[in-house]
C-alpha cells in the first residue's frame, strides 16, 4: 500500500494551491498524519484565516469553515462552545495571529478555552507580495522594507512567549519548525491531544519557509530557515504556577 | 488602435513580456496603455494583461473585444472569454493546450507550441521570450528595437552569455515561426499521468508527475545525493526528480519534506 499521501488529504483537489515549495503543504502533511493517527477525521472541524493558509480550503477531506481575517480563533472557540465533542482547529498564518488576530488568540489563552491553534510562521504578508509582518526579523529585506526592516520598527515578535504570559498553566504551548518534521508532528499530537483530554488551551508556531517571497530555492529557504530557528527559540513553553497565582 | 490581451498563469512571464511589448510599442512611435490584472501572487492563479496600442492618442483605455488574445495556460481560459468576438484572432500554446479547450466564441485559432520549442531547442525560461518574439512582429516592431527592450527589462536575469544568447536565438525563432493551422485535438506537451515506478535493490520508489511542483526540496534534503532533477516534466512544466535507487537509503526525508505528496520510497 502506498503512503504517498495521509488518508485525510482530499484526493481530488491535489495538486493543492500552494505555491511550489510551500511550507504551509509540509505543515498540513504533518497534521494529516497526526489525524490519521488519531483517527479523528470525522469528527474534526478545521478553521482556516485569510492570507496563503486560506488555500487549505479544500486541502483536507475534513469539515472546514474559513473566517475573517484574525478571527479563526473566536470562531472556533463559539464553534467548540457548541459542539463540545469536535476537535477543533484553528489554523492561521502569521499575520493573522500576531497583527490582527493578536486579542483574539491572547484572550482565548486567557479564559483557557479547549481549541487547537495552529500558526504557521513564514514572517511576511506572502499573499499579498512578502510585506513585512511583525515577525520579520530586523534587517530583513521584504517589499515593504526594501534597506532591511529598520530597528525602529521593533525586533521579531516572539509570539508563544507572549500568550505564556496570560496562559493558564494547563495550556500547551510551543515553537517547532519545519526542519524538524518528527518533532513538528509530536507537537500537534500533543496540542491535539491537550484539547481533547484535558480540556485546554494550545497552541503551536511552526516556523516556514516561503521560497516566492524570499525568491530562493530549496537550499538558500533552508539556510533562511536556520537563520529563523536561532533568532526564535524552539522550545515548549511552560507557564508557571506563580503566574498563574498571580493572574488569580 | 489594435487591443491585445494576454492570458497566462503567474509565474509563466505574462506580465514580464506584457511590459517589453508595451515598452517595444512605445519605442517604435505608437501610443499604448499596458494594465495588468492579477489576484494573489503565486503559481496556478490567472494572469492577464490588457494591452492596447495605437497610433492616435489613447483617450480612454476600454477594453470589449480584443484583436488579438494570447492564451499561454489552459487554467487562464475562462478569464478571456468575454473578451473573444468571432473577429479575435486567438493564439494559443498548442503544445499544452486542445482547440477544443478553447471557446466556442474562438473561430480564428492560431496555434503555437511554444513550450515544446523551447524545451526541445532553447532554455526551458525562454518559452516567453517566443511567445514575445512572435507578438513584436504581428505589431510590427524592428527586431533590434524589441531586443534592446527585452534586455533593459530582464538584462539582469540573463546570467550567462550562453543564457543570453539561447534567449536571443528563441525570440528570433518566435519572430520567425509560421503559426500552425491544424487541428490540434491533442496537445503534445502535457505532464505525464500516472505513477513513475522505480524498482531494483529490493526498494521501491514512487513519484508522481501529476503532482510535483518541481520545487527540489527532496533533492536539497536528500543526505547520500540519491535524488537528481531530470528530463520529465510535472504539472507546472518544471522538471521532476529521478530517485538512484542503488544509493538510496530508505530514510524516507523526501516522503517527510515533499510538500506535495509526490515522492515515496518503501521496502519493496
Amino acid at each position: 500500500m502506498s503512503n504517498l499521501m495521509p488518508k485525510s488529504w482530499n484526493k481530488e483537489t491535489k495538486p493543492h494551491l500552494f505555491c511550489p515549495g510551500c511550507g504551509h503543504a509540509i505543515v498540513l502533511k504533518h497534521l494529516g498524519n497526526v489525524i490519521d493517527e488519531l483517527e479523528i477525521q470525522k469528527k474534526t472541524t478545521f478553521g482556516i484565516d485569510i492570507g496563503c493558509s486560506l488555500l487549505a480550503w479544500n486541502f483536507f477531506d475534513i469539515d472546514t469553515v474559513q473566517t475573517h481575517h484574525g478571527r479563526t480563533t473566536p470562531t472556533m472557540v463559539g464553534f467548540k462552545k457548541v459542539k463540545p465533542k469536535r476537535v477543533v482547529l484553528a489554523y492561521s498564518g502569521d499575520g493573522g495571529a500576531y497583527a490582527i488576530g493578536l486579542q483574539s488568540i491572547l484572550h482565548a489563552a486567557f479564559r483557557n478555552e479547549p481549541v487547537t491553534v495552529i500558526v504557521v510562521n513564514n514572517e511576511n504578508y506572502a499573499m499579498t507580495g512578502g510585506q513585512m509582518s511583525p515577525e520579520t526579523i530586523p534587517g530583513t529585506i521584504t517589499t515593504t522594507t526594501p534597506l532591511g526592516k529598520p530597528e525602529s520598527f521593533g525586533p521579531g515578535l516572539k509570539g508563544p512567549e507572549l500568550i505564556c504570559g496570560v496562559a493558564n498553566p494547563k495550556a500547551f504551548i510551543a515553537r517547532v519548525s519545519i526542519s524538524n518534521p518528527v518533532k513538528m508532528a509530536a507537537a500537534f499530537k500533543k496540542a491535539i491531544d491537550n484539547q481533547m483530554n484535558n480540556n485546554s488551551f494550545s497552541f503551536v508556531e511552526v516556523l516556514s519557509i516561503c521560497p516566492t517571497n524570499w525568491k530562493t530555492d530549496a537550499k538558500m529557504s533552508f539556510e533562511r530557515l536556520k537563520e529563523m530557528e536561532s533568532y526564535y527559540p524552539m522550545q515548549e513553553f511552560v507557564v508557571s504556577q506563580e503566574k498563574k497565582e498571580k493572574n488569580d | 488602435m489594435t487591443k491585445i490581451l494576454l492570458a497566462g498563469e503567474g509565474g509563466q512571464g505574462i506580465q514580464t513580456i506584457a511590459k517589453a511589448l508595451a515598452n517595444a510599442a512605445v519605442e517604435a512611435g505608437s501610443e499604448c496603455v499596458y494594465i495588468p490584472a492579477f489576484g494573489v501572487e503565486q503559481r496556478g492563479t490567472p494572469s492577464v494583461a490588457f494591452i492596447t496600442v495605437s497610433d492616435g492618442e489613447i483617450r480612454y483605455p476600454r477594453f470589449d473585444v480584443a484583436d488579438y488574445v494570447v492564451i499561454l495556460q489552459k487554467r487562464a481560459i475562462h478569464a478571456v472569454v468575454d473578451y473573444i468576438s468571432p473577429n479575435t484572432k486567438v493564439i494559443f500554446d498548442s503544445s499544452t493546450i486542445a482547440a477544443k479547450d478553447l471557446p466556442k466564441t474562438a473561430i480564428k485559432i492560431l496555434g503555437i507550441p511554444a513550450t515544446k520549442y523551447a524545451y526541445e531547442k532553447f532554455t526551458p525560461r525562454a518559452f516567453n521570450v517566443l511567445v514575445l518574439g512572435k507578438l513584436t512582429k504581428v505589431l510590427e516592431v524592428s527586431s533590434d528595437a524589441a531586443w534592446k527592450v527585452i534586455m533593459k527589462l530582464l538584462g539582469k536575469k540573463f546570467k550567462t552569455k550562453e543564457i543570453e544568447a539561447k534567449n536571443y536565438e528563441a525570440f528570433e525563432y518566435g519572430r520567425e515561426v509560421v503559426l500552425e493551422q491544424k487541428e490540434f485535438t491533442t496537445p503534445t506537451f502535457l505532464p505525464k499521468i500516472g505513477k513513475n515506478v522505480f524498482r531494483g535493490h529490493d526498494k521501491r520508489a514512487e513519484i508522481v508527475p501529476e503532482r510535483c511542483k518541481g520545487c527540489g526540496i527532496c533533492v536539497f534534503k536528500c543526505p547520500v545525493a540519491a535524488l537528481k532533477m531530470g528530463e520529465e516534466l510535472g504539472v507546472y512544466a518544471t522538471p521532476i526528480p529521478e530517485i538512484d535507487l542503488e544509493k538510496c537509503i530508505l530514510c524516507g526525508n523526501c516522503r517527510k519534506f515533499c510538500p506535495d505528496g509526490a515522492i515515496n520510497v518503501d521496502k519493496e
